[in-house]
């Protein structure tokens, strides 16, 4: 594979999925717009996605499935919130339920679930309480032994997705009345196994944003599962739970990715085709720096999303750092961006229906997305995990620990990488984060190429001020100790500023190890990645030059218009789209 | 090696200072979570033990050695291992 067909599952999806303005299509905006309108779950659009086999995407290849890494994930995740955030969690949610099995399974168990999953049933990830919320080790959910090897299950799961719709549950059980980090053990629940009186689905609730998603609940009442449905060691439960985490949480990116892209597509539109004093609203100095800004910040996200998911496999053991960087900053990030792209949009971004004025759409998709930012573990929950690992990770900048090899394969996109394995996550970073530590050495490589004349000085200046602000903030973590309950604010806003520090390096990297693979106008001068870093940089250093700034995302306007024009991913990368129906050459 | 009293002492100088609390409020055989480190935090305390030992654990070891003693205990027994073995 080339850099340049990175994409290429989604291309291959969106061609499948068809054109989405086109409203005979299942997947088509129209089609989901009113589904969601009327609080429906998106039936018609599911089964059209069974039809393309995509649930095989769920199961990893050494089970008989397609799942060749977490990228594919990523990518079909995005392809699918671009058009409705409901199809990606009524759809997708069944990896989330079903990758603590792949992760720590006996093999009879997983291959089992394998087939299940590739027979089109749909499995759902039961953790959290009515009481409780995201406290897990409060969970009062029993599983408790019973005669002939069977346990108990007593008590129930609420808000949970897919509770009412699943075939198969992995539920977070209590296991040992006393609870504890060793308390709890997953279970892998199969509704078909238990007689109708062993348990009832809980209505769902009335949502706000994602309407038609089957946020239900769940109640078990005396229900027997064979021993054999625990996955992994008893007590593993929260354990288990945490590491798959790590992996989902990173791949939420994803639905930010997919949201912001319609967002900005609507925006982009309207900008082009409204006038305001005879001029379109595209030429507005305002209204164009704040389509460049969310173009940058989406390029931005995309970096870091590719990097951080291509780290479940590269840099396993350091993805307590980056998934809670990810989870943290991006759905932030985006929900800003969406709010600021309502700005262009004016009125309209509050239109619903299909009015045909402009704009449709976008108070759905500003709705859907607060979601990512709440679930699979919330923005807070994410920066307090940050906020705990912060010693370690400024121990391990001082001691310039960097793991070279799985940097470099985490950031160069052509290459190869090993499976996901659950044997090496690890719930915490043992060695900080390569991405962030790597800074000084690639800064160092950017200033020589820099001075040869092979990068763009304007580069060479932006990574020395990363650098520098890289060092003075990890020059305040030093000596940090954690709150061991209350965490103050001040501590979150560390917590903060490492996660942007984090995300401009990965900009960096991914920029300087596929330079030369990657052709296109974006990556030619830098552009795209210098156009990153003004958006992440002023957060984190005082600003010697503002007005280069200014310039850079001015150069980078076009290459949104481009495409827009031309029915193209808002991406580093060449992606066709559904709308694109011009032959594709063979 | 330090020898398991040595151990436990210094652990508990730790907890103690991640709860802002005196080291002789710190009873070796109640639970940390009981003594009010979540169980989460006290995944970090990995980081401390091997700037300290120079000894790699596992982060989720307070999870399934609870208290100070049990703790001390299981990083005695570590170390000699890890001495006993021979250098590579």
């Amino acid at each position: 594979m080339t850099a340049g067909t990175h994409l290429a599952i989604m291309e291959r999806l969106e061609r499948e999925l068809g054109d989405p303005a086109d409203p005979a299509t299942p997947l088509s905006f129209s089609a989901l717009l009113a589904v969601d309108e009327r609080e429906e779950f998106p039936v018609t659009a599911c089964r059209r996605l069974d039809e393309l086999d995509l649930h095989r995407t769920y199961v990893p290849a050494e089970l008989g499935g397609d799942l060749t890494g977490a990228e594919d994930l990523l990518q079909v995740i995005r392809v699918l919130s671009r058009r409705d955030l409901t199809v990606t969690i009524a759809h997708c949610k069944t990896y989330l339920g079903a990758v603590s099995v792949w992760l720590a399974g006996a093999p009879a168990q997983a291959k089992e679930l394998a087939r299940r999953v590739l027979d089109g049933a749909v499995v759902s990830f039961a953790l959290t309480e009515r009481r409780h919320g995201s406290d897990l080790l409060a969970g009062e959910l029993t599983a408790a032994p019973s005669d002939g090897g069977w346990s108990r299950l007593d008590g129930e799961k609420w808000l949970i997705n897919n509770a009412t719709r699943a075939d198969l549950l992995c539920v977070l059980s209590r296991t040992d009345p006393s609870g504890g980090p060793r308390g709890f053990s997953l279970v892998l629940v199969d509704k078909a196994g238990l007689p109708e009186r062993a348990y009832r689905c809980l209505p769902k609730g009335v949502l706000h944003g994602v309407r038609g998603a089957d946020i239900s609940g769940i109640a078990f009442d005396g229900a027997l599962v064979p021993a054999d449905a625990v996955v992994g060691q008893p007590g593993a439960g929260l354990e288990v739970a945490l590491k798959s985490f790590q992996i989902t949480r990173t791949l939420c990116a994803g639905m930010s990715l997919g949201c912001v892209d319609r967002a900005l597509r609507i925006a982009t539109s309207f900008a082009l085709g409204h006038e305001l004093y005879d001029r379109r609203l595209v030429d507005l100095p305002h209204a164009a720096r704040t389509l460049a800004e969310a173009y940058a910040d989406t390029l931005v996200v995309e970096a870091l999303a590719l990097l951080a998911t291509r780290s479940i496999q590269a840099l396993p053991g350091e993805l307590s750092v980056a998934s809670a960087v990810v989870k943290y900053l991006v759905p932030t990030r985006t929900d800003r961006t969406i709010a600021s792209l309502a700005q262009v949009l004016g009125a309209r971004a509050l239109l619903t229906g299909v009015t045909g004025v402009g704009g449709e759409g976008f108070q759905k998709v500003d709705r859907d997305h607060r979601i990512v930012g709440i679930f699979d573990g919330n923005t807070l929950v994410n920066l307090n995990s940050l906020v705990n690992q912060l010693p370690q990770l400024y121990r391990s900048y001082w001691a310039g620990t960097v793991d070279a090899d799985g940097l470099a394969a985490a950031a160069t996109l052509t290459t190869a990488l090993p499976r996901i394995d659950g044997d090496r996550l690890a719930l915490l970073s043992r060695i900080g984060s390569s991405v962030v530590q790597g800074l000084p050495a690639l800064t160092e490589a950017i200033g020589a190429a820099a001075a040869g004349g092979d990068v763009p000085a304007g580069l060479a200046a932006q990574a020395g001020r990363l650098r520098d602000a890289a060092d003075a903030l990890h020059a305040e973590l030093t000596g940090f100790r954690p709150a061991a309950r209350d965490v103050p604010p001040e501590d979150f806003q560390l917590a903060r500023r490492y996660a942007t520090c984090f995300a401009a390096a990965a900009c960096l990297h991914l920029w300087w190890h596929n330079r030369d693979a990657v052709g296109g106008d974006l990556w030619a001068d830098a552009l795209w990645v210098r156009a990153a870093l003004a958006r992440l940089l002023p957060a984190l250093a005082r600003s010697e030059d503002g007005g280069e700034d200014g310039e850079l995302l001015d150069a980078l306007l076009p290459h949104l218009l481009a495409q827009h024009r031309d029915r193209m991913l808002f991406s580093l990368l060449p992606c066709r789209l559904g709308e694109n129906r011009t032959e594709v050459p063979a | 090696m330090a020898e398991k009293a040595e151990i436990a002492a210094w652990l508990t100088e730790r907890i103690a200072y991640f709860l802002e609390k005196q080291p002789s409020d710190i009873d070796p055989d109640v639970e940390l979570v009981e003594l009010g480190l979540d169980s989460v935090y006290a995944l970090t305390l990995c980081g401390d033990i091997e700037e300290h030992f120079g000894l790699a654990v596992e982060p989720t070891l307070p999870w399934d050695y609870p208290t100070v003693h049990a703790l001390a205990g299981h990083l005695a027994e570590t170390a000699a291992g890890a001495d006993a073995a021979p250098r590579v």
